[in-house]
């Protein structure tokens, strides 16, 4: 593996081991019991971060089911929950498919043609990646958000007529 | 629904031996609770028609004086009530008879009920996140050998903008499952696949069903599903624990039994089970409310060993079944009768109801398989109360 991979890779795979938790160490950072953690890792809900013996999680997975248990306290039962998140895992992994090719052909493969080390290649790589992919968690959110919104106004607009 | 009167019936059982269609109530049958209240419950019925005087000149089943009856789960819940109506239309194959008590005549025409809302979700006894975990733990008794088996329900409690139409609730019932149980006593309303009891003299018959899987509207993963559902050593285990539980007791009272030794794929609607046909012949005095005391709780709804899966359900299910899950059906004044188990059902009060769903937990089950399924069951018994 070339330098510019290299440094792609590490930056993927996660900061510090040190940070990543254990199955029961992610119960309690976020207060969701053991069998729901291990009901959402078989649904393949919950990836693990490490190919290690024993799965790690990122300390954001803690905040992510955390939000989920937020959404069933707020009265959303687990089962539809559930159901809800195959379906955009499903829905979404195409997706993920595609921007994952889109950065290849049009952030990776130009960085490596015209950068004039691998070092600065390298380097301007890592620094897309950190501002990419909080960007793409920033736009998905909010466009699944003004989705969410759209659909219940016009709910609400149908049911008043 | 068949109603040959015009006014819907307040009591209902069809099966395909027997419908009987009940109006009225000439007695009301209150046993209390405790193990023997199926007992306590024959000992009133044979109480209210030893007094009466009884002209049959049908002599078939069902014909003459009856009880439906509807039983709850635990010896512990309140509910398990037994109606003699006033008059029962019944019919067997082509034959057709009416029964009344003091020479009452079915009600005339009822005003049209108003129009039906729909089934809204209410909420659960237990949040279905805590159920979860209760099937978690289940499942670490069940591998750590406390029990064999144990079938933990759920429910759901639902409401309406106008009071639920038993009738078009059984109608929908019937029509998405045929061939099961449709049963409406004291409004539990519900279309059961599984047959506890059904006695005719000494000659008595159960359909044991444990083991199930999705049904597909596409043949092949239909059958391929069919197909792995009787490969699963999971399943057929499942199964084999439940025939058990029919056989010993029958066996128990000097039944000489006979019992397949595969299973069959029994289809439904939305599912596929493993179904086993139990056939005996029992000492006469042996009749259907005391047969279906026997066999209750099979191991279908309860588990293995009996004892310990009760007191494992009473721990973890954070709820009372009331009815659900136990014996409903009907006997006559010669002992004959059928009892199903009230799966598939709703408990009916007026703009407001309560339908449950179970699944057998046994070793190597999954959590939230088990929460999926019991969520697909009780979203077929939302249709049925009228759910988009």
């Amino acid at each position: 593996m070339d330098a510019p991979d290299a440094a792609l890779r590490k930056a993927l795979v996660a900061d510090d081991p040190e940070s990543l938790l254990t199955l029961p160490e992610l119960a309690d950072r976020s207060g969701l019991s053991l069998p729901l953690l291990e009901a959402l890792t078989r649904e393949g809900l919950l990836l693990a971060r490490t190919d290690e013996t024993e799965p790690r999680y990122h300390p954001d997975d803690a905040e992510a089911v955390r939000a989920g248990l937020e959404l069933v306290e707020a009265g959303l039962p687990l089962g539809e929950l559930l159901e809800l998140a195959r379906r955009a895992d499903q829905a979404m992994r195409p997706v993920a498919e595609a921007a994952v090719d889109a950065f290849v052909r049009f952030v990776r493969e130009p960085v490596e043609g015209t950068a004039p080390t691998d070092e600065e290649a390298a380097t301007r790589l890592v620094d897309a990646l950190e501002v990419m992919l909080p960007a793409a968690r920033r736009l998905v959110g909010q466009h699944f958000s003004r989705l969410l919104i759209e659909d219940a106004r016009r709910r609400l607009a149908r049911e008043r007529t | 629904m068949a109603d040959p009167l015009g006014r819907d019936p307040d009591h209902v059982w069809m099966s395909t031996e027997v419908s009987l269609w009940g109006w009225g109530e000439a007695a009301r049958l209150l046993p209390g609770t405790g193990h023997r209240r199926m007992q306590a419950l024959d000992e009133a019925f044979f109480d209210v028609v030893s007094g009466a005087d009884i002209d049959d000149r049908v002599g078939l089943p069902g014909t003459g004086p009856v009880v439906f009856a509807s039983v709850t789960f635990s010896p512990r819940s309140t509910g398990t009530v037994g109606i003699v109506p006033r008059v029962v239309v019944g019919r067997r194959g082509d034959d057709w008879w009416m029964t009344s008590v003091d020479d009452a005549r079915p009600p005339g025409r009822a005003p049209e009920p108003g129009a039906e809302d729909k089934a809204r979700y209410a909420g659960s006894s237990l949040p279905d996140v805590l159920w979860l975990e209760r099937v978690a733990k289940a499942i670490e008794r069940i591998e750590a050998g406390e029990l064999e088996k144990v079938v933990l329900a759920r429910d759901y409690a639902v409401w309406s903008r106008a009071p639920f139409h038993p009738a078009r609730v059984l109608d929908r019932l019937i029509g998405r499952f045929p061939g099961c149980h449709v049963f409406r006593v004291a409004d539990l309303v519900g279309a059961s696949p599984e047959l506890l009891v059904r006695r005719h003299a000494t000659r008595v018959d159960s359909l044991v069903l444990a083991g199930s899987a999705p049904a597909y509207a596409d043949e092949e993963r239909d059958t391929s599903a069919a197909r792995n559902l009787l490969d699963s050593g999971k399943d057929r285990w499942e199964h084999e624990l439940a025939v058990r539980s029919v056989r010993e007791p029958l066996s128990g009272i000097g039944a000489d039994v006979t019992v397949r030794d595969r299973p069959e794929i029994l289809r439904l609607a939305n599912v596929q089970h493993l179904a086993t046909a139990v056939a005996a012949t029992v000492p006469e005095d042996w009749d259907a409310l005391q047969l279906a005391e026997l066999l209750h709780p099979t191991a279908a709804v309860g588990g293995t060993p009996t004892d310990r899966a009760f007191e494992v359900i009473g721990a973890l299910e954070g709820m009372d079944r009331g009815r659900y899950s136990g014996p409903v059906g009907w006997m006559d004044a010669r002992g004959d009768g059928e009892f199903a188990i009230a799966l598939r059902c709703a408990e009916l009060s007026g703009a407001r109801a309560r339908l449950f769903a179970g699944a057998g937990i046994v070793a190597g089950s999954l959590p939230e398989a088990e929460l999926d399924e019991t969520r697909l069951k009780l979203g077929a018994m939302m249709v049925a109360l009228g759910a988009e």
